[in-house]
């Protein structure tokens, strides 16, 4: 390192550290982004203490059914429950397997949408459908106000640091009536410059990255080996978003203008990047995919067959049933025993394989509209960066849809266990319990090739500020 | 004074007008504006046409659902979509976060489905563009670019000194300005306004169901206010800083305070403190409380029970099927009944919790003129939580009222102990009305956002007072 480097650094970290407005802003961003750790672990531990306490209850209720074989039974209310347990006419719709999508260790820093989306469900061998769109409670007016967690702070907050460090840093100098000093050093101007840029460059993103260190250390994320490409992807992209906004700085400095008009630029900028093209690229995307769910509500409608009592639109629905599920028909005993169950089985089943279509076209719309807002990621570098984010902590739509998708193939499980004695008129054993569907906490896949891509262009889109940058410097020379 | 004032108006119209910044910015302000009113527009109408359509539709399957038993038919039930506020043109408000339709059965209460934001990726929470995020959030910035320097630079510029040495008071300057930059922001707003207005005059809203007049009254009034607040507190910060840039900084720091950090700090407080429960433990609680009764000590053969004994030593008979009606429906009905009854209690407990969080952020109003604008520009558009609930409460009436029908048509036409037997037909049905709902009327809306008005007129109070108070101590700071 040439000795000029160590003397502009010295003497930028005197400046800096004699100015209090600024070690203020820098030390309350950095608490303000500790709080925010904080506060997105507690956030997602009450999402984890749910989904114990319904593991917990599963596991009661279903202990309830594995005892009601053992006892003797006497009371009324073992009698019902030993119903429940072995008649597959109540068991294919009374015991309930929840379906959770735990937080993963990453969703503390990045809340994503996972405040907005359900992650549990409780369900039965009944129709798929209508178990799956009550909403969770929640307050709207918080979800439109947002979550705090650190991923807020580092796409929001750390730019206005950079900006509030380095709007200055030509005209300042300027203003001040030094640049005939400086301009009669030996380092030229644009080095002083870069080197000054350097300085807080390390300064900011040594903050992010030693943030993002703390948050992993509280998530407890660097216990866990296989987080570490994971955490290893989250130090790329934040600091490929701080080099951004480093790009973008230098490039409305190079302009060479007013210290007002570098500050009014660049928190215009903040402001064109953070609020109006997401949102309207939100409006654009609400106009050119218009999505109606008010079609997907009807598929929660309790229906029935016209007239459970009638044998022969019980024999039909079964027989329907019965393509879909040829193993069933050898049974002689079909249309004789509990007609009134299997022919509801039967036809939930068929109504889950009707609505299947709808759902599947409305996700597929749902995708598509997700996909054109991803093809303006180049426009986008916030979102993007946020993207990516919530990406690593799995807390995206993508990743809902996964969740979807593994709910509707555990439900056929669920489904399968119950069928197989209902229509073939055997009892449910309590050897069947100890192999009863279970479903494994579902994280989701990573999406690795996308944020590969989104880190490469919100890399790329820094440095063609950069290099704008020092061409329009040389140019004015 | 008065000639010095609108000397001052005249000179600061004029500048600003051959400011190329100041153009361009509200050029910006003013396209965004038209392409939010002109996109939202076309949504409220897609949107509305398919709410209508799918109400009309689910209408006509409830009436031609064939001969059926009641009960069946109230488990069949019905579905309301929740309709469209023709404000929420201006400002969706919590359109994407609250929920779109509601089933309606017997025995369950469901709530709200589908959060359109749900179907959007993480871009959804940077925020839409709405006419309302502009003035809130845009239009500020704009006012404290016009207007940072707006004393500072008289004084760089030593035109301060040569006012004060012509006997122009500082009053007179600071309030010609606030007058100035007020005109301005008029001017560039005028013709969203006159495009609204002729958008009413064309389209005559008033024959649709949510538009009432005195809302877009009180818009105009706290948007009014809100900008009025941000011209002052600008120039006040530029008559106490020593140089422009010092006043920028400030300003730009109390804006990100104010429309983004605030809110969010509040939030995480407000859901710290005032903890929700699970949907499912709600429904957890709803089914302990149906199941061991209120008291926790009446179970429901209790209840029923002493239902039954009610109905033979009232009617005089030894068994219910000698009751000259079908005591099924009458128990159904009180099963109903006992099921509402629990689901008021827990459903009051959880809205208080709603009340509560929201009750912070009333209160925040007071610190951040932002929240309280934010909050009554929903309220008074007709997207805002109260209307969310009061539209919430509003089908669980009408709801009730179906149910009890059928219960009611089933006690009085059918025979104890026979299910299949009895069927009503379509003109029962038809007794059920269309649901029609109507927001909340003045009185009630202005009252449940009493501390947001208290606040906005608080800061208003206050704005003025230290302006004056600055300006009778002749801050010239030459």
């Amino acid at each position: 390192m040439s000795k000029t480097f160590k003397t502009i650094w010295y003497y930028e970290w005197v400046t800096f550290s004699r100015n209090k407005t600024q070690v203020f802003l820098l030390g309350t961003v950095f608490l303000f982004g500790v709080y925010a750790i904080f506060c997105g672990k507690a956030n997602m531990d009450e999402q984890r203490e749910i989904i114990m306490q319904l593991t917990a209850k599963e596991n009661a209720e279903f202990d309830g059914y594995q005892a009601s074989f053992q006892e003797e039974l006497v009371s009324m209310e073992a009698k019902q429950l030993r119903d429940v347990a072995s008649k597959p006419n109540f068991a294919w719709f009374r015991p309930g397997y929840h379906v959770t999508s735990s937080p993963t260790d990453f969703a503390n820093l990045a809340i994503g949408q996972r405040d907005l989306y359900r992650y549990y469900y409780r369900l039965t061998g009944m129709s798929l459908y209508y178990q799956l769109y009550q909403n969770e409670i929640a307050n709207p007016f918080y979800l439109l106000v947002g979550n705090l967690d650190l991923s807020f702070i580092l796409i929001y907050i750390f730019p206005l640091l950079v900006i509030v460090f380095c709007y200055s840093m030509y005209s300042g100098e300027k203003d001040a009536g030094i640049l005939p000093l400086l301009r009669a050093q030996s380092a030229s101007i644009r080095k002083i410059l870069l080197v000054r840029l350097t300085f807080y460059f390390l300064l900011i993103t040594g903050l992010v990255l030693l943030l993002s260190f703390l948050g992993f250390l509280v998530s407890g994320i660097l216990l866990e080996g296989s987080n570490g490409y994971a955490a290893l992807a989250w130090y790329m992209m934040v600091l490929v978003y701080c080099a951004f906004w480093f790009g973008l700085l230098f490039f409305i400095i190079a302009f060479r203008q007013s210290t007002s008009f570098n500050a009014i630029s660049a928190i215009g900028a903040w402001v064109l990047l953070l609020i109006i093209i997401p949102a309207i690229l939100n409006t654009i995307v609400e106009h050119n995919y218009p999505l109606n769910s008010n079609e997907l509500a009807s598929l929660t409608r309790r229906t029935g067959l016209e007239d459970e009592t009638d044998a022969e639109e019980s024999k039909e629905v079964i027989s329907e049933f019965l393509k879909y599920r040829p193993e069933y028909a050898k049974d002689s005993s079909l249309y004789t025993q509990n007609l009134m169950s299997k022919a509801y089985a039967a036809f939930t089943f068929l109504k889950d394989k009707d609505s299947k279509k709808l759902v599947d076209e409305y996700n597929k719309a749902v995708m598509e509209r997700s996909q054109w807002t991803s093809d303006f990621s180049w426009a986008n570098p916030a979102v993007t960066a946020q993207q990516t984010l919530s990406r690593i902590a799995h807390t995206d739509l993508a990743n809902y849809m996964a969740f979807q998708t593994e709910i509707a193939r555990f439900h056929q499980d669920v489904q399968d266990f119950y069928f197989q004695p209902l229509y073939t008129d055997s009892e449910i054993t309590q050897e069947d319990y100890s192999a009863r569907p279970s479903f494994e906490p579902y994280n989701g896949e990573p999406d690795w090739d996308s944020m590969y891509m989104d880190t490469l262009i919100v890399a790329l889109l820094g440095c063609i500020f950069f290099f704008q940058g020092l061409l329009i410097l040389k140019r004015t020379k | 004074m008065l000639k010095s004032i609108s000397k001052i108006i005249k000179k600061e119209l004029r500048s600003a007008i051959r400011k190329r910044l100041i153009l361009a910015l509200g050029t910006i302000i003013l396209i965004l504006l038209g392409v939010s009113l002109w996109s939202s527009f076309q949504n409220f109408q897609e949107q509305q046409a398919a709410i209508t359509k799918e109400q009309e539709r689910k209408r006509k399957e409830w009436l031609s659902q064939g001969d059926k038993h009641p009960h069946m038919a109230a488990h069949y039930g019905t579905y309301i979509f929740k309709p469209k506020s023709v404000l929420g043109i201006f400002d969706s408000g919590l359109d994407a976060y609250t929920g779109t339709s509601i089933y309606l059965e017997a025995h369950y209460q469901h709530g709200f489905m589908f959060r359109p934001a749900q179907d959007r990726g993480t871009m959804i929470r940077f925020g839409e563009l709405t006419m309302a995020m502009a003035l809130q959030v845009l239009m500020p910035l704009l006012i404290i670019i016009l207007a940072f320097k707006s004393i500072t630079q008289e004084r760089e510029n030593g035109t301060l000194r040569l006012m004060a040495a012509q006997g122009v008071s500082i009053k007179t300057i600071v309030w010609g300005k606030v007058l100035a930059y007020s005109i301005l922001i008029l001017v560039l707003l005028l013709p969203i306004l006159l495009i609204i207005a002729g958008g009413i005059a064309v389209l005559n809203p008033s024959g649709l169901l949510t538009f009432s007049p005195w809302r877009l009254v009180f818009l105009i009034i706290i948007y009014a206010i809100y900008l009025l607040l941000f011209i002052a507190f600008s120039i006040y910060i530029s008559l106490y800083s020593k140089t422009s840039r010092n006043a920028l900084l400030k300003l730009l720091v109390c804006w990100i305070l104010l429309t983004v950090l605030i809110p969010k700090t509040v939030a995480n407080f407000g859901r710290a403190a005032y903890k929700l429960p699970s949907m499912h433990a709600f429904k957890e609680n709803i089914k302990t409380d149906k199941d061991t009764g209120l008291d926790g000590r009446t179970p429901r053969s209790v209840r029923m029970e002493q239902l039954t004994a009610e109905y033979l030593e009232k009617y005089k008979v030894d068994s219910v099927q000698q009751l000259p009606f079908n005591f099924d429906g009458v128990s159904m009905q009180a099963g109903e009944e006992y099921g509402n009854k629990v689901y008021d209690v827990q459903w009051q407990r959880l809205n208080s919790i709603f009340e509560e969080q929201n009750a912070l952020f009333a209160y925040a109003s007071f610190i951040d003129p932002f929240i309280a604008v934010q909050r009554l520009s929903m309220a008074f558009s007709g997207t805002d939580m109260f209307t969310a609930v009061h539209f919430e409460n509003e089908v669980e009436q009408y709801r009730r009222m179906l149910v009890k029908t059928m219960n009611d048509d089933m006690a009085k036409n059918s025979r104890y102990g026979e299910f299949y037997e009895y069927t009503a037909d379509a003109s029962l049905w038809e007794t059920i009305k269309e649901f029609n709902y109507t927001l909340p009327t003045r009185s009630k809306v202005l009252y449940a956002y009493r501390w947001e008005l208290f606040g906005l007129v608080a800061w208003l109070f206050l704005t003025i007072v230290l302006l004056s108070m600055a300006t009778s101590k002749k801050r010239w700071n030459l």
